[in-house]
């Protein structure tokens, strides 16, 4: 094999690589403003737009310190995963296991964290 | 003799038989021409109304850069005297806008003409997609439905719905108060069944793994009841 197709492959897997992360990189914020604030509001306070008089229990307020405190970064991911039935919770926390991937869901723990300047009890 | 008149009237009728219904394809047929005439010259495709499958969105940008539902499966999703109505008279489904999570829908869908209306119901009947599979799910208010519906899940945390008289629930996605009228429940199944096909990236979750398939099967039968 010559020198000048062998760099050919080499740039193409480069590129391949590249595409891939460039279109796959969803950041946590990303995904919290697409999926989240809906009901957690803009800030996380827990005040989004789906948030009407007749939803039985508040969202989460995320920017809480004393209540995001309460809970632990497993169940944080368990809630985000299967919905809020994992914490014996409400189903008016949905369940993102499908639509958001293991290491998205991770990430958005970390970003919550920020969230609330906090970190997890027990 | 008796025979023979008996049998050329046999084919008179069934000729006649054949000529209404070949005339009543073949005028139908052209309606559904008009109406994707009416539906270029309204200019209803573009940003507004996708109308050429399957899904090819990706990421948020591609779905937040569309203005309106995407009508290439229309012809499975929607019902056709239901469309003739709406697009008549297009009340608000959405109560936000498009896409947004802060925007009050404006409510300023055009109108077309009862002509109109009926030629381009007739175009989107043809738009159909292969992954929708017809004859499954009957309209049932099961009780079953409801639970999953309203309890295993929520739905109405998004969904408006109509429970003892009044309309609740959340803002976000489409109202689904008498969505019986407007949508066809083997549809409903199908987007639940296989959301990536008709709707790869959306602010509802995929409910996979989340609904049993009789649970999605109940559901939908409940929708189709509203
Ligand atoms: C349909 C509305 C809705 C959406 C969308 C939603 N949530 Fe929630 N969330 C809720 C409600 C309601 C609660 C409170 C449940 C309760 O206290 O019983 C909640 C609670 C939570 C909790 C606390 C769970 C616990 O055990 O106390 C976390 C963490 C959370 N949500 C994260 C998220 C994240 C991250 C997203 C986006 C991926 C999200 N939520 C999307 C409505 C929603
Ligand atoms: C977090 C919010 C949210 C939850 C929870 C949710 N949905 Fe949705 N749903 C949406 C949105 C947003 C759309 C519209 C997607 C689009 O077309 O852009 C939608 C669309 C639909 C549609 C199609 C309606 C139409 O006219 O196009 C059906 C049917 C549906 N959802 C059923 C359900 C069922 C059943 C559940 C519960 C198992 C559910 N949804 C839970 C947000 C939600």
């Amino acid at each position: 094999m010559n020198k000048k197709a062998l760099y050919v492959i080499m740039i193409f897997a480069v590129m391949m690589t590249l595409g891939k992360g460039i279109s796959y990189a969803v950041t946590a914020e990303e995904n919290y403003k697409f999926y989240c604030t809906q009901c957690h509001g803009s800030t996380g306070k827990g005040d989004g737009i789906n948030v009407t008089k007749d939803m039985a229990v508040t969202p989460r307020n995320h920017a809480s310190a004393e209540d995001m405190s309460k809970l632990s970064d497993i169940d944080i991911t368990n809630a985000i995963t299967d919905g809020g039935p994992a914490n014996s919770k409400s189903p008016l926390m949905p369940p993102f296991g499908k639509t958001l991937t293991a290491d998205e869901i991770k990430d958005m723990v970390s970003y919550l964290r920020k969230l609330c300047n906090c970190t997890g009890g027990k | 003799m008796v025979k023979r008149v008996t049998c050329s009237r046999v084919v008179v009728v069934s000729l006649l038989t054949f000529a209404i219904i070949g005339f009543g394809a073949e005028s139908s047929r052209a309606d559904a021409a008009k109406g994707k005439s009416v539906f270029e010259a309204k200019k209803c495709g573009g940003d507004c109304h996708i109308t050429q499958g399957p899904a090819t969105e990706k990421t948020f940008a591609d779905q937040l850069k569309k203005k309106g539902p995407e009508l290439w499966y229309a012809g499975n999703k929607l019902k056709k005297e239901w469309m003739e109505k709406w697009l008549q008279d297009p009340a608000v489904i959405r109560p936000l806008e498009y896409n947004s999570i802060e925007k009050k829908n404006p409510g300023n869908h055009p109108k077309l003409s009862k002509t109109e209306a009926d030629e381009v119901a007739e175009y989107l009947m043809t738009l159909t997609s292969k992954d929708v599979e017809s004859g499954v799910i009957q309209a049932n208010k099961n009780i079953q439905g409801k639970q999953a519906f309203e309890k295993k899940q929520a739905c109405q945390a998004c969904h408006q719905i109509e429970k003892t008289g009044k309309v609740i629930g959340g803002l976000v996605a489409p109202s689904l108060v008498k969505a019986g009228e407007r949508l066809q429940g083997d549809w409903i199944y199908a987007y639940l069944k296989k959301p990536k096909v008709f709707k790869p990236v959306k602010r509802m979750p995929v409910y996979e793994g989340y609904l049993s398939d009789v649970d999605m099967k109940n559901i939908a039968a409940l929708i189709a009841s509203f």
